[in-house]
């Protein structure tokens, strides 16, 4: 299969920050990819990189079969992290200038626009200025205008972040709409769960470095659980001596749910076993291991990272992690 | 090209076609333009008219008595109750000049008229300190008083002092008093004492007020060979307007530029942006956009100027087709050099109010011709004008002042500035491409010139 992106070695800093460090990348063409990392781990500047707004200090880079995307610019949907609009334009106008640099014709534009405002639920918008519109509503125009030209390859740099869970479904349908026209579709996200929703291939980046680039099944299939879930049968009852059950290296509670993190290569039915012997539980259960549990096994080595795991959550405030004794 | 000319076609309509750009550029000119002539009248007429003042101007005479006719307060009076304009006509009604559709002119004449300055003739043997004392005094109360001026005529003043010498009349006026009635006041006390020396002399006023009077019919000759009324006045309005007409439609389009790349920067609008166009496209089609801004502008106005121009006789001689050539080509070297620079800086920056101090230098270009342009159209071929010519991106400038002045530069020096400038456009230009490019995705601190060197070097 020909691919739509391919990337070598690329190297790219910033004065002394090196933000992308031996970056090897393969896309195929007509995959969905989900191109996750925390925040900082460069993914919008390899983006960047492979929309030719950024150009790297070292690396081949290849876009669509040509050597910098500037030169079929007009095959490439690209709806950035830092969104903006003309404010003072009309979203009609503003639509219609996206579509005309992207080389559609205005009549087909028109008919397209049309379409494409119903399709994402604001039929009326068009004659509004762009900074009548909320955040969410100016997201999904800038949706629009990343689509209009029925893009080959399509980047989508943090489509989700400030959705509501409704428009979130939404974006979901219309990325898959999308993917499913043959699209190569790339899109990045810090939140691991939404990827895991939507893609088939993952590739992680972190620090730089890319870390993992798999398919969402053998990334599951080739890693050990390594949390397990439980709920005491007495909500009140102290949890702390599950800190000191052999193979448990730190009990947290996450968005109301209680886990153990396993230790490195404990077994997981004896750690079990050891724990009800511990406590008394309602519930325990072995979890398959999510992206962001293979994610955090990479980048820690296994040793399990609340604040980390929090963040790739995509919330910071509603996780607390329970000290011994609370 | 074409996504170029797409960028440039926003905007410049986006720019046009908004109600500040057509109330500030089109509008308010407009206004003024028409207003002019009527502004021009009523200064003609404020110049007429004097403010309306009553008192009285203290005369002392010590000349005792010199003439045939008495000593000199008889005529002093009566030329400030006769002579000398509306401000010390008698409150009377000309029939003459009554308006017989408007009666009320009448009551005009009568009020508007009405400014009396009477004599006050002292002792000669009065002391001058306790009179300027008591003027003085009267003043510091009721900030008027009576008493608006002094004049002290010493001995002598008519006769002199025997070899051919006259004295200083010595003259004192109120405080805060309008100079026009200051002047006639002074006028009254000299012409009368100059008519006494004449008188004293046997000479004939009349005689030697035709005599003096030479009339000249000045005229100069034109490329067609005939004589015309002389427009030397207007060898300093020409250059002033080049230069005028030069910055305002260089700085109008450059000023939108930085706003609008800010406005695009600021509002993260310029990365869909460059999902679409590449920065280069992006930076000149914005450039070219606002040079039509500019463009039409400079059109507009120095259209509006020629036909202002002819309708008082001007424009014939003055403008010419290398004046208007010359002003083309340098409001395109100047453009391209100050909004490739502005672009640059509001690329570079996050906000309008950092563009601030990076200006500096920009806005100093525009300084230098302004305040040298008196001595550059005076002397327009000076080693100064010269070496400015050769300048970038002061030369321009300086060349359409050079090329409106009575001195126009040959046309070698002319070319070789453009040439020049050109030059200095196209580094502008490079300079601006780096910056544009790397300035566009850097939020945070606000850049000062060391960062825009560096970023010139990175790119």
């Amino acid at each position: 299969m020909p691919s739509a992106i391919a990337i070598e070695g690329v190297r790219k800093t910033f004065g002394e920050k090196v933000a992308v460090e031996g970056l090897d990348l393969t896309i195929p063409e007509g995959r969905l990819t989900g191109l996750i990392g925390p925040n900082g781990a460069g993914k919008t500047t390899s983006i960047r990189m492979i929309m030719s707004i950024l150009f790297p200090d070292s690396g081949r880079l290849e876009v669509l079969g040509r050597r910098s995307a500037l030169e079929s610019k007009d095959r490439i949907g690209y709806l950035p992290e830092e969104r903006g609009v003309y404010k003072k334009m009309k979203v009609w106008g503003f639509l219609q200038h996206m579509a005309a640099l992207k080389g559609i014709k205005p009549d087909e534009a028109r008919t397209r626009i049309g379409h494409w405002l119903e399709k994402v639920q604001l039929p009326d918008v068009g004659p509004k200025k762009c900074e009548e519109l909320s955040k969410g509503m100016q997201q999904k125009i800038q949706f629009i205008a990343s689509v209009i030209h029925e893009p080959d390859l399509l980047i989508l740099d943090e489509p989700f972040s400030g959705l509501d869970p409704v428009n979130m479904r939404l974006l979901r349908e219309l990325i898959r709409e999308q993917h499913d026209r043959g699209t190569t579709v790339i899109f990045s996200t810090h939140v691991m769960h939404q990827a895991e929703q939507v893609c088939d291939h993952i590739v992680m980046i972190h620090q730089g470095q890319k870390v993992l680039d798999d398919s969402i099944a053998s990334i599951r299939a080739g890693h050990e659980p390594t949390a397990i879930v439980f709920e005491p049968l007495d909500p009140q009852a102290s949890i702390e001596p599950l800190e000191r059950v052999e193979g448990v290296q730190g009990v947290a509670q996450v968005e109301g749910i209680y886990e153990a993190a396993l230790a490195h290569g404990a077994n997981g039915g004896e750690v079990m076993r050891r724990m009800l012997d511990a406590i008394p539980l309602a519930r325990v259960e072995l979890r398959r291991p999510t992206l962001e549990d293979v994610f955090i096994e990479i980048v820690s080595g296994g040793t399990g990272d609340a604040a980390l795991r929090a963040e790739l959550r995509g919330g910071s405030g509603n996780s607390e992690t329970v000290e011994a004794g609370a | 090209m074409n996504k170029l000319m797409k960028i440039a076609v926003r905007e410049f309509s986006s720019t046009v076609l908004t109600k500040g750009f057509i109330i500030g550029a089109i509008v308010i000119p407009a206004i003024i333009a028409a207003a002019m002539p009527l502004v021009i009248r009523l200064i003609q007429k404020a110049e007429e008219a004097a403010p309306i003042v009553d008192g009285t101007l203290a005369v002392i005479d010590r000349t005792g008595g010199d003439l045939t006719g008495g000593d000199l307060t008889g005529p002093i009076g009566e030329r400030l109750s006769h002579e000398d304009g509306s401000v010390f006509e008698p409150g009377g009604i000309d029939p003459e000049t009554i308006d017989p559709e408007d009666p009320m002119s009448a009551i005009g004449q009568v009020t508007g008229a009405r400014s009396t300055i009477n004599l006050e003739v002292l002792d000669s043997a009065t002391d001058v300190e306790s009179e300027r004392d008591a003027m003085r005094e009267a003043y510091r109360e009721g900030m008027t008083g009576e008493r608006l001026g002094l004049a002290v005529i010493p001995e002598g003043s008519v006769l002199g002092d025997g070899e051919g010498e006259f004295p200083q009349v010595e003259f004192y006026h109120r405080r805060k008093l309008d100079d026009r009635v200051i002047g006639k006041m002074r006028a009254a006390v000299t012409r009368t004492i100059r008519d006494a020396r004449f008188e004293a002399a046997n000479l004939d006023r009349d005689r030697i007020d035709a005599i003096s009077d030479v009339s000249t019919q000045t005229q100069e000759i034109s490329e067609t060979g005939e004589a015309e009324d002389s427009k030397a006045a207007a060898g300093i309005i020409v250059p002033v307007a080049m230069l005028l007409l030069l910055i305002v439609s260089v700085m109008t389009g450059g000023q939108y530029l930085l706003t609008t790349t800010v406005e695009e920067k600021n509002s993260r609008v310029v990365e869909v942006l460059l999902s679409a166009v590449s920065p280069m496209e992006l930076m000149f089609g914005k450039i070219l956009g606002q040079m039509g801004v500019g463009l039409a502008l400079l059109v507009m106005y120095s259209g509006v100027t020629i036909i202002v121009a002819s309708v008082f006789g001007l424009a014939s001689g003055l403008v010419t087709p290398e004046l208007i050539t010359g002003l083309i080509v340098f409001f395109l070297i100047a453009y391209v050099t100050m909004a490739s620079l502005l672009a640059a800086i509001g690329a570079a920056v996050n906000e309008l109010r950092e563009a601030q101090s990076l200006m500096t230098p920009v806005m100093m270009t525009l300084m230098i011709p302004y305040f040298l342009i008196f001595p550059i159209s005076r002397d327009p071929n000076s080693t100064l004008a010269l070496v400015l010519s050769y300048l970038p991106p002061v030369s321009p400038f300086v060349m359409v002042i050079r090329l409106g002045s009575t001195q126009p530069p040959p046309l070698w020096q002319t070319a070789s500035a453009a040439v020049v400038g050109a030059i200095g456009a196209y580094a502008a230009v490079w300079f601006a491409a780096k910056v544009f490019r790397i300035g566009l995705l850097q939020f945070g601190k606000a850049p000062d010139f060391k960062t825009l060197v560096r970023w010139v070097k990175m790119a």
